[in-house]
């Protein structure tokens, strides 16, 4: 069931499936944010719920309960509705755009279990991860290349570096809060981010 | 041109969500005069979106993904006809008494949400030249605030309780170690000793965001200010 392509032998075919089903999706957002297609909406959260589920469920404690990651899909798809509208193929693939809505919702999700209150005057977590910042669109292909090229990259991380980009994005830990858990020298965790970032960029198509 | 940038751990904790609000504020405002961290932010996001389609795919646990859909469609179209039947409020004015302000001209979108909510400035005096004012983010752990220094200002000798960032917004400053202009984003750990001074022909004005723990000790710059500690001149 588990379409795990990171760390696996045949990665290069799986990876190739990937790349053009990714833009498949991508079209699908285009179609839901042009004519507000149902039909369109509903491929795209069969596609997208099991995926939130699972990143979700690695994080462990409270929000592996099976409510709070229903509830996550639907606050995540819902904006996806709302927002489809904005979502320019050039920008971002589908994925990584539902990934940064799906990073707002936990981020909300964190301030409103904190203690201390969101009152009306706070910004709102769009104000600060404001992503029509990024004024210059690629086009889709290159786009599309820069994509499949840090997937690639990914795969080729050595385990303790890919370790600590997974533990950073899915469990959605501070480099301290990872160098405590893995009982490492918060220097170390930094250094290991710093090489894993390198090597993406080196694959980036410039 | 921008010579002083977040460094990629930090960009990284901002991606991923896991940096605290009023520095991914900083970052946020950085990232609008700086294109080279928006294009790392861009493959940053990438890792994100990556990892999240390689994710194992887990099916519904409690609730077929059919109803949960279900339910999905019918916020959507409440939400429609809610659209509908409302005209929308019209925003509330927003005071803009910084409006005039050459220094506040051109700060970032983020920057003018915040002056939104903190319509009223308070300016106070910390030294000579250097003024100070706080802004009200719904966060208390760390401290938001202004500063601006007058042209040619030395500000005296200080260090810092917590970690500060300062993003400058317009003009810039000077200190032992460097030239900081527009944009320029700068970390200062505690204990780290500088006296910044503002360009002879222009104020400088520079937005911070400090770790700070409210600690009255010591000499009496320290309790007229948390953020900073004066040394006496
Ligand atoms: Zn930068």
């Amino acid at each position: 069931m588990a379409v795990n392509y990171i760390n696996r032998g045949s990665a290069a075919t799986v990876q190739a499936s990937e790349k053009t089903r990714d833009d498949e999706w991508s079209n699908l957002l285009v179609r839901v944010g042009r004519e507000r297609d149902r039909a369109s909406f509903e491929q795209l959260f069969s596609h997208f719920a099991p995926l939130i589920r699972g990143f979700q469920f690695s994080r462990g404690g409270q929000s592996s309960a099976p409510e709070a990651a229903d509830e996550l899909i639907q606050e995540v798809m819902f904006r996806v509705w709302t927002k489809a509208p904005t979502f320019n193929p050039g920008k971002a693939s589908a994925s990584t755009w539902v990934f940064t809505i799906m990073r707002n919702c936990r981020i909300d999700a964190l301030r409103r279990n904190s203690r201390q209150p969101v009152t009306d005057e706070s910004l709102s977590v769009e104000d600060i991860w404001d992503d029509s910042q990024d004024e210059q669109p690629l086009v889709f292909l290159q786009q599309s290349r820069n994509q499949s090229a840090i997937a690639q990259g990914l795969q080729s991380l050595p385990p303790e570096q890919s370790h600590v980009i997974e533990k950073a994005y899915v469990e959605g830990k501070s480099h301290s809060e990872i160098s405590e858990e893995l009982g490492l020298p918060l220097g170390t965790v930094k250094s290991r981010v710093r090489l894993a970032l390198k090597k993406l960029q080196s694959t980036l198509v410039r | 041109m921008i010579h002083y940038h977040p460094d990629n751990n930090m960009l990284l904790e901002y991606a991923s969500g896991s940096l605290s609000w009023a520095q991914s504020l900083a970052v946020s405002a950085h990232i609008h005069f700086c294109p080279q961290c928006a294009a790392q932010m861009k493959m940053l996001n990438n890792v994100g979106g990556n990892l999240l389609s390689a994710s194992a795919p887990v099916a519904s646990v409690e609730r077929e993904d059919s109803a949960i859909f279900g339910d999905l469609m019918q916020r959507i179209e409440a939400r429609e006809n809610e659209e509908h039947e409302e005209p929308a409020v019209p925003a509330k004015a927003v005071r803009e008494r910084t409006s005039r302000d050459p220094a506040f001209a051109a700060v970032p979108p983020v920057v003018k949400k915040l002056l939104a909510q903190n319509p009223v400035l308070k300016w106070r005096r910390l030294s000579k030249g250097l003024k100070e004012a706080r802004l009200k983010t719904g966060q208390n752990e760390l401290e938001v605030s202004f500063h601006r220094i007058a042209p040619g200002s030395k500000v005296a000798e200080h260090d810092h309780r917590g970690k500060e960032i300062t993003l400058v917004l317009y003009g810039s400053f000077s200190d032992g170690e460097g030239v900081y202009s527009t944009g320029d984003f700068l970390v200062r750990e505690p204990g780290q000793v500088h006296r910044p001074t503002a360009t002879q022909d222009q104020e400088c004005l520079c937005l911070s965001v400090v770790e700070a723990p409210v600690a009255l000790t010591g000499l009496l710059g320290r309790m007229m200010n948390p953020f900073l500690s004066l040394k006496p001149q």
